[in-house]
């Protein structure tokens, strides 16, 4: 049990750069990649009136994505424009967060780095899309509400929503799987583990990879209107 | 330093704490139920005589858990242990903390109760004497955990140390004294919530005595399930704690008792707040006494998950190998991983059973729409877990960790703060949460038609309430690993 | 092991940074919760405003949170400054 929380790495040197790659993170990502092209190729070949499951699937959760994100900006045109964003952050960490129900695959979100990414990307589409909606002047009076003084203070407070949106997937999923790894190790894997690989990949990880969805999306909202 | 000193000035301390300690919550629960007397007699002048006279009995009742810490503190003072050997200065400390902070609980919760009991007579003064049957039956279970206290206190005074070398195992007699004591505070005072609500919805519907009676001691029964838990660690504390050992195996002892004692106190409040809503709902709703009991017993066992992580802790820090040389940080790491999921488990224990209880109310409201209120409670429930989740990630963290470099203070200390600021900064986002979701369940019993709605609204406000936890797990990993 | 007093300084700050860090995040945590429930309550009264009241408990926990930052800033600051 002493390896909790050690990253597999892959190091060299580029171009006189000493690069540190997490290799277990890397390879399931991809394998997170691979697995939803293949569900869109299956889902988009020949289309038709009566979907096959694949194509149902895919139309579920587009409509529900699409209903979800229209309801919070509050009109379709504004909605679509950040479907794309928005609905690939969910897919992305919602099967990110069961692949550990695989066996020999772990989630990618069990790495800071993959969270935190997400999360500044999150950070700047928020940013961007506010200057944009709001001109850069109305953007920087935001900071000095209630009075200019506690412009470091907002500033610190934006920054934190970053660690807070990152950090709070991480820790459920890191959370997740040392629970599962200590507690198999106490009882032999016996009985237990099945149904916390259950509670903790399908039930908190469907639901942390809703919540940092909803809250991107939040964020952006808050920053346009 | 010379025994007999060591043994008196532990007796002395013990009895300080004792007394001091075991006095709050009484004179807390006596004092509701002389305020709940006055506005009774307020409310029917001609009836003050059995008003009083109601109002002493119950007071006398919740005084029961102050004259048992009186009696452990005159105990203290006045016998002689400095024959039983070194330890008995850490026994007679741990027995004070036991005796005094296990008074707590059962004195406010039996005070609670005997108000409650005054007021529901004032309404129905015909049903004066069935109203005493009832108050004395809640009292009397919600004393329990101050008995369990007064046993433990009663072990740690009255034990043979002699020949025992004074460390490890006068660790492991404070940790026994915290574990109990803490452990009594939740389930006493739950336990006297039910009680109190029991006396009020008999208050409301004289007819539906029996069930709610028989809803009242289920509920208190398992409310009690926390300071068993700690009543058992206690126990071995006691009874397996090495006598041979270093530095190690005596911060370890001593934060298996501060993991299961600080972690039953959530969890019991919150299953006394659950049974409290539960015999409310029972009083409006009298058709669904099966249903109410079944959302109470799962919205009581999803609330002790908790305290069940805390005790896991406690047995891993208990049974842990500590073989190798004693190294301060090390040693603070092991107190430091019972701290962290004992004050962990207070947050999400408690909110969980606030959860739990306005799901009850909404059952009463929209009783056709049971299914989708379980649905609520639970999800509010598994995600009002997410601060204790990170509780006891850190502390696995601090148990399993690397300490092979660097035995400095600043490092030691390091390890310590990590596992305070996770476990005090677990303990509003878990309240925080079990409000949050306790809110979405009583909008859905408003307008059933809007439950996605309010799903997504609980979901992000949830999310945002914790982001004071996340930032406390932050400071945790810096403390461990940066600094 | 020597115990020097620069090395009290840096165990005490740490100590600080928990405690600051720990119980700095008690209240905001209860009132982000409170804040949570009582929107919810509101939406369940009056669905048709649902943004509106989300948007208001959004900017309201922000505010409450307030508090949990500044004890984040204080305790990086013991950790890292002091």
């Amino acid at each position: 049990m002493e390896d909790i929380g050690v990253m597999p790495h892959w190091v060299f040197d580029c171009m006189g750069v000493h690069v540190v790659l997490n290799k277990e993170t890397l390879i399931m990502t991809w394998i997170v990649m691979a697995m939803w092209i293949l569900f869109a190729l299956l889902a988009s070949r020949n289309t038709r009136l009566l979907p096959n499951p694949f194509q149902g699937t895919a139309e579920l959760l587009v409509g529900t994505w699409d209903q979800l994100i229209e309801d919070s900006l509050g009109e379709r045109e504004m909605g679509r424009k950040y479907f794309s964003f928005i609905c690939t952050i969910f897919l992305m960490f919602w099967i990110s967060n069961m692949l550990g129900l695989i066996p020999f695959l772990s989630e990618p979100t069990k790495d800071i780095n993959t969270t935190l990414s997400l999360g500044v990307i999150g950070f700047v589409v928020a940013h961007y899309s506010g200057i944009k909606a709001k001109g850069i002047g109305t953007y920087l009076k935001g900071y000095a509400e209630p009075i200019f003084f506690m412009a470091p203070l907002n500033i610190i407070g934006e920054f934190s929503k970053v660690i807070s949106i990152s950090f709070r997937l991480f820790g459920n999923i890191m959370g997740g799987s040392i629970i599962i790894l200590v507690v198999s190790y106490l009882v032999y894997s016996l009985v237990l583990p099945p149904f916390l690989y259950a509670f903790f990949g399908i039930f908190v990880g469907t639901i942390q990879a809703f919540v940092f969805t909803m809250l991107t999306l939040v964020y952006i909202v808050v920053q346009i209107k | 330093m010379d025994v007999i000193f060591t043994v008196k000035t532990g007796q002395l301390l013990g009895a300080g704490l004792a007394m001091g300690l075991g006095a709050i919550g009484a004179a807390l629960g006596e004092g509701m139920t002389g305020g709940y007397a006055n506005v009774s007699i307020s409310r029917r002048t001609e009836m003050s005589s059995p008003f009083t006279r109601n109002m002493l009995v119950a007071q006398a009742v919740a005084e029961t858990s102050a004259i048992f810490a009186l009696m452990v503190a005159v105990l203290l003072l006045f016998s002689d242990m400095s024959g039983r050997g070194v330890c008995a200065g850490a026994a007679a400390i741990g027995a004070g903390i036991a005796m005094g902070l296990g008074a707590f609980g059962s004195g406010i919760g039996a005070g609670y109760s005997g108000g409650e009991a005054i007021l529901g007579v004032s309404r129905q003064p015909e049903s004066a004497s069935q109203m005493t049957t009832t108050m004395l039956v809640g009292q009397a279970v919600c004393q329990t955990p101050a008995i369990f206290s007064l046993v433990i206190a009663f072990m740690l005074m009255f034990k043979d140390y002699s020949g025992v070398n004074a460390w490890p195992y006068s660790g492991c007699l404070i940790g026994a004294g915290i574990a109990m004591g803490f452990g009594a505070i939740g389930s006493g005072w739950g336990g006297g919530q039910a009680g109190g609500s029991a006396c009020r919805g008999y208050a409301r519907q004289p007819k539906l005595r029996g069930p709610i009676v028989t809803l009242m001691l289920v509920g208190q029964a398992v409310s009690q399930t926390p300071a068993i838990f700690a009543l058992l660690v206690s126990i071995m504390l006691m009874t397996i704690g090495p006598t041979e050992g270093n530095l190690l195996v005596t911060m370890a002892f001593l934060g298996a008792g501060c993991s299961i004692g600080l972690g039953a106190v959530g969890s019991g409040m919150g299953n006394g707040v659950t049974a409290e809503a539960a015999c409310d709902a029972l009083s409006k709703e009298s058709s669904l006494s099966k249903s109410i009991m079944t959302f109470m017993l799962v919205g009581q066992a999803i609330g002790q998950t908790p305290v069940i992580f805390a005790m896991v802790v406690s047995l891993l820090l208990m049974f842990g190998n500590y073989d190798q040389a004693a190294n301060l940080p090390y040693a603070m790491a092991l107190v430091s991983a019972g701290l962290c999921i004992g004050l962990g488990a207070i947050g999400s224990g408690y909110g969980n059973g606030i959860t739990s209880a306005e799901a009850c109310d909404a059952l009463a409201v929209r009783p056709e729409k049971s299914p989708a209120v379980m649905t609520f409670m639970l999800v509010g429930q598994a995600v009002g877990q997410t601060p204790v989740i990170f509780a006891l990630m850190v502390s696995f963290m601090l148990m399993l960790g690397n300490y092979d470099q660097a035995a400095t203070l600043p490092a030691a200390m390091a390890i310590l703060a990590a596992g305070i600021a996770m476990g005090f900064g677990a303990i509003g986002p878990g309240i925080g949460n079990g409000i949050t979701a306790g809110g979405a369940c009583t909008a859905f019993a408003m307008h059933p038609e809007h439950s996605s709605l309010y799903m997504r609204t609980m979901l992000i406000a949830q999310a945002v309430a914790q982001s004071t936890a996340i930032y406390a797990l932050v400071i945790a990993f810096v403390l461990m690993f940066v600094v | 092991m020597d115990i020097g007093g620069a090395d009290l300084i840096r165990a005490a700050s740490f100590i600080g940074a928990g405690l600051a860090m720990g119980l700095g995040a008690i209240g905001p945590g209860i009132g982000e919760g409170f804040v949570g429930g009582k929107a919810c309550e509101a939406i369940g009264r009056n669905p048709d405003e649902a943004g509106l009241l989300t948007r208001t408990m959004l900017v309201a926990q922000a505010v409450s949170e307030s508090t949990g930052i500044y004890a984040l800033v204080v305790a990086l600051l013991l950790i890292f400054v002091v």
